[in-house]
Parts: structure tokens; sequence; C-alpha cells
């Protein structure tokens, strides 16, 4: 499958340019840097760099924006970790396990199983690219709105009772969100819950509200505490723990390689990517681990699901965006833009003309990986004194940056406004102990699952049973029941022993 | 501690809210299907709503029956006072954003915060609000396409 003449032949380039390598640590830098700040996106710190990239070769300026692409994905779980706030979307579900694990002063290993994930992550999705960029462009062409739909109700269904103390809650929850989702003119032209907003036509702004479900709530409910890390001999930074934090990673490989081929797969899917990919992921892991009770209290395999599959996506949508000139999402559209911007053109005929290009970009991202390792690790040590700072500077300091990279992402009042009626809403859903992340899941997944449902709808023509014509849909439908099933065991099964251990005698 | 120790307590707080939200999506449902009852209009949104009703039956039921432990810790009026504060805080420098400019708001909001918090010391209270907010302003001004009002700077 791989093209051995093409293959030397990037080698060779990528040898004689030391042009791409200078612009690989920058490029990462950049990324890390955008990555970890609230509401701006990777797609929008891609968009930032491209001017910059008009100037240079076709191979560097590709490299460079990969560079950035592969740090920002990083990125993101840097403040999902240390403050609750996930950087980018798909950072999500980093924060289920990651920040209870830095709560608990586990922020070195944290942030070391995030990074040794997500490189590890992208070096495997980006073999898998190197391999089957053609096939897995074309399974994704056979994607269709029934499996599309399929997908999102599976990732809904898997982490409907995230954290919350009952399966109930945790239900009422995803429903809200799922409701939050649909808010706004949906696909066949209906307007509902706009309440007269002209800013809720196109929906609730997804990130800011995500930011104020899962961070500034949880900011609100630390007003009382003096640090994140309670206690103060845990409040060190080492190397030695981050490191540790990386062995984890290698401890369980399962986790690892079921994260990255659900990031490979659902990345590579456009429109979905790796924001979901992750809460799949992790989903997924939970479902299957036998300390699943232990998800979402800082299990470390939450991280390295989430993380494993958030990474790895990045190398499903470069097959995408390469073989099929699709973008899978922001990142990849904007360096479609930068092919065109040196008059390329991606898709099938690039990849049958200049395959020893395809090459050299997928191997200059095995080096990107290899060298996030080590500017990750730097850039993990210094972003980790957070956890020294008091939080009475840390949470106005947050809530101010969190507002205004709201208001970057919808360029007017209305990211702000939304951030603080959600902000609110976590806070008083938190307390009362409901899992705020589905929430966020339910939000992030309504409007998909919604708009996928009408088409299937539209070309089933209200006929429901066409589903059955579809047989992968109805495997990922099967799948969900009995995920639920397994759920409402398992909550029943502890209740039955949380009674029997409270009754006398 | 057994059942016979913890005595029954409807959770009046917890009741309100998910009855609030549950009027909410009563009344989104209600909207929604004054626009249309094309199932095209109702596919997600009307289901998801009766299930959502449907649950907040079993939680308010909950609410009602539910038993607490007399000896569990609980939140001092202070604590909750506190945090009520920032919540209250944080709504008033949202809403003066656009009224008195990201600068000043963004400054006597972080002044305010320390004080909540409990920062005392003269020194960080003027000191730090200042240089803070030339931060952000500055920052985000060379990060982001859109203008944003600002008073002073």
């Amino acid at each position: 499958m791989i093209d051995t003449v093409a293959f030397g032949s990037a080698v060779a380039m990528l040898a004689g340019s030391l042009d791409a390598w200078l612009w690989v640590v920058p490029g990462l830098l950049i990324g890390l840097v955008f990555g970890a700040l609230p509401g701006i996106s990777v797609s929008m710190a891609m968009a930032l760099v491209l001017p910059a990239t008009l100037y240079m070769e076709f191979l560097p300026a590709i490299i460079f924006l990969t560079s950035v692409y592969t740090g920002a994905g990083f990125g993101g779980s840097i403040p999902a970790v240390l403050i609750n706030i996930p950087g980018t979307s798909s950072a999500v579900a980093t924060t289920f396990d990651g920040y209870p694990m830095a709560r608990a002063g586990k922020h070195n290993e944290a942030l070391g199983a995030a990074l040794f994930a997500s490189c590890i992550g992208v070096l495997i999705s980006y073999m898998i690219l190197l391999v089957l960029v053609q096939p897995l462009a074309e399974v994704v062409l056979r994607i269709g709105p029934y499996e599309m739909a399929a997908i999102g109700i599976w990732g809904m269904v898997l982490l409907g009772s995230i954290g919350g103390s009952s399966v109930s809650k945790g239900m009422f929850a995803a429903g809200l969100g799922i409701l939050f989702g649909t808010v706004g003119m949906n696909t066949a032209g209906y307007m509902r819950g706009d309440m007269g907003i002209p800013w809720l036509l196109d929906g609730i702004p997804t990130i800011p509200a995500m930011v104020g479900l899962l961070a500034a709530s949880q900011l609100f409910a630390l007003v009382n505490a003096k640090f994140i890390v309670e206690a103060e001999g845990d409040r060190g930074i080492s190397l030695r723990r981050i490191l540790a934090g990386g062995a984890m990673v290698l401890k369980n490989p399962v986790t690892l390689l079921r994260g990255t081929a659900i990031g490979v797969f659902v990345g590579a899917v456009p429109g979905i990517g790796s924001s979901i990919a992750n809460l799949l992921s992790y989903g997924e892991t939970r479902r299957t681990s036998a300390d699943a009770e232990t998800f979402g209290t800082g299990n470390v395999k939450g991280v390295i699901a989430a993380e494993s599959a958030n990474s790895s996506s990045e190398g499903g949508s470069m097959a995408t965006m390469l073989a099929l000139g699709i973008p899978g999402g922001g990142a990849t559209a904007i360096l479609l833009a930068a092919f065109a911007m040196h008059n390329v053109i991606g898709g099938p005929r690039f990849m049958e003309q200049s395959r020893d290009v395809v090459y050299a970009i997928i191997l200059s991202n095995f080096a990107q990986a290899a060298v996030l390792v080590v500017v990750g690790t730097i850039f993990v040590y210094g972003a980790s004194t957070i956890v020294r700072l008091p939080l009475r500077y840390l949470i106005p300091s947050v809530l101010v940056v969190s507002t205004m990279g709201a208001f970057a992402m919808e360029g007017s009042i209305a990211g702000p406004i939304t951030l603080y009626v959600f902000a609110v809403l976590g806070w008083l859903l938190s307390r009362y102990g409901f899992p705020v992340a589905a929430v966020v899941v339910g939000l992030l997944l309504g409007r998909l699952i919604e708009t996928e449902m009408l088409r299937a709808w539209q070309l089933a023509g209200g006929d429901l049973w066409r589903v059955l014509d579809y047989p992968w849909a109805l495997g990922i439908l099967g799948l969900m029941v009995l995920s639920l099933a397994l759920s409402l065991r398992r909550d029943l099964a502890k209740r039955r022993a949380l009674r029997a251990a409270a009754s006398p005698g | 501690m057994t059942q016979g120790e913890a005595r029954r307590q409807v959770a009046w707080a917890e009741l309100g809210f998910v009855t609030a939200i549950a009027a909410g999506v009563l009344a989104f449902v209600v909207e929604a299907r004054g626009v249309s009852r094309d199932p095209q209009n109702l596919l997600l949104l009307q289901p998801t709503a009766w299930l959502v009703l449907g649950l907040w039956a079993v939680l308010a039921a909950g609410c009602v029956t539910r038993r607490v432990d007399p000896a569990a810790p609980r939140e001092s009026r202070a604590d909750l006072a506190r945090v009520i504060g920032m919540v209250a805080a944080f709504g008033l420098f949202i809403l003066g954003l656009e009224e008195v400019g990201y600068d000043v708001a963004i400054l006597v909001f972080v002044l305010v915060g320390l004080i909540i918090g409990g920062e005392r010391h003269p020194a960080a209270l003027i000191l730090f609000p200042p240089i803070f907010t030339l931060a952000v302003i500055h920052g985000f001004r060379l990060l982001i396409p859109y203008p944003f009002p600002t008073s002073v700077l």
C-alpha cells in the first residue's frame, strides 16, 4: 500500500529542506500557547498564522501549519487538567478525570499522561494514514446520515450518566443538553426557542456555553478554597512525576489503542472530528473498565482515552483532506486554504500526482509528534505553576480571560452573556449533584443528532423502518441499548449494596 | 448511621431548581409545537422534552422523600454568601462590559474578585487589577479581529 519510490522521494525532500524543519518548534509552541488559551480554537490559531505562510515554500508552510495543529491539539488539555477549562472543544472529556486528578495533587501525572497519550496518538494515527490513506477515505464516503445519527446517539448514551449521583440525574442533564442543542433554526428551517434574540437563531454559542458550564461553574464552587490543590506538599512541579504520567500511558495500551482507533475513524468523518472522538473514546473506555465507578473522580484511563482520541483524529481528518480534498473541520479547511495559496488543490488528483509530497507531510508529522514530547514537557512544566497561584487571584483572572475568549469566539456580547448564563446553570447543576459534563455532551451532540436524524428522515420519506436497510447504524444502536442496560444494572446494584450496608443487623 | 436516625426532609432548593428547569422545558416544547407540529420540527425535540419532564417526576419524588443525615457537614452561610457574591459580581461585570467599557469593567471586577477571595493587602489591591487589565486589553487587541469598547485604554 506504500508507494516505495514516492516514499524515498519524500525522505529525500525532507532531508534536503532545512527550512521545513526550522518551523516545527515555533509551530508547536504557537499551537501550545493558543490551544491553552480558553476560547482560542485550533482553527483560529491556524488562521492567525496562515498569512505568514504565504511567503514560504509549500512544504515548509504546510509543516508549519500542521505543527500548530499538533501543538494546539495537545495545548487544549493543559487548562482542561489544571482549571477544568477545555482549551478546545476536543478536550472536553479530558476535564472529566484530568481536573479531579489535579485537585487531588496529581496534576503532574495527569499532564504527563495527556502529553504522552497525545504524542503516541498522533504518531499511530499518521502511521495508519501512511498505510491506509486511500481505503480510509473510501470508507468515510460510505458513512451516511443514519450512521452519523447513530454515532451521535451512541456518544450521548455512553456519556449520559457521567459523574452524576444517579442514572436519572445523568439522563435529565443529557436531555437538557440535547434540548439546548436544538435551540434556533434547524436544517428544515423551523425556528424554536430563540426567544426573539437574533443571535440564538444560529443556536446557542457552543464554546462559551461549554466554558461556562465546565469552568466558570467550578470556579464559583472554589471561591472558599485557597488553592486548586489543597495540600501544600502536593503542589510541587516534578519532571519525574510528569514522566511517571507518561509511563501510565504505556501501562494502559488497550485504552490508548482503542482511543487512537476511535480518533482516526471518527476524525476522518467530515463534520464530526475530534470534538466527538474524545467523548466516544472516554465513554467506551468507561463502559468497558472494571473500575468504571472511579471515572470522573480522577482515573488516569479517562485522560488517556480522551487525549489519544482527540490527537489521533488529526490523522483521520488529514486522510479525508488529502485523499478527497474534503476538510473534516476548521483546521483542515485552513490547511486546504494554505494549499490554495500555493496553487495546490487537495484531493484525489493531488494524491495521485504528488504522492511524495503527501508522504513528506505525513513523515514530518512523525517528527512533530516526537518533538512535541520534549517541547510539550517543557511547556507543561511551566504551565503547572498555575497550581501554586492563590485562587483569589486565579478565579477573577480566569473568569476575565474566559469572558474575553467567549467574546473572541462570537465577536459580540453574545459570547459573554452565554458564558454567564451557563456558568450559573452549571454551578447550580453541580451543586445539586447533576453531571454538568452530560449537559455539555448533549449540547455538542444535540445539533448533530438532530441534523442527521432529519436527513435520514427526509431520505426515508418518513418511513422509520428504512433504518433496517443500514446494518452499521443498527449495530451502533444495538451497542447503545446494551450500554444503557449495563449502566442501569450497575446503578441498581450499587443502590442495593448501599441499602444492604445501611440496614441494621 | 442507620436509616432510622436519618430524618426525612424535603429538599426544597433542589426541588425548586429542577421544577424551574422542567417549566422551562415545558415552555420550550409548547413554543416549538406552536411553530409547527411537522415531525421535521419535533423529531428529536419533543421526545427528549417528554423524557426530561418524565425524569422531573422521578427527581421531584426523590427530593420529597429524601433522608438527610443530621451529622453531615453543611456549608456555612458566610461561605455561601461569598459564592453568591462572586456570581453576582460576575453578572454585573458581564452587564457592564458594553456600558462602561471592557477596561473599566475588568478593572473593577478583578478588584471586587480579589476582595471577595479574601485579599486584603493594599499593594496587591492597587497594583494587580490595573496591570492585569492592561495585559488583557492589549493582549486580546493583538489576538482578535473584532473591536471592543473601552473607556480609558
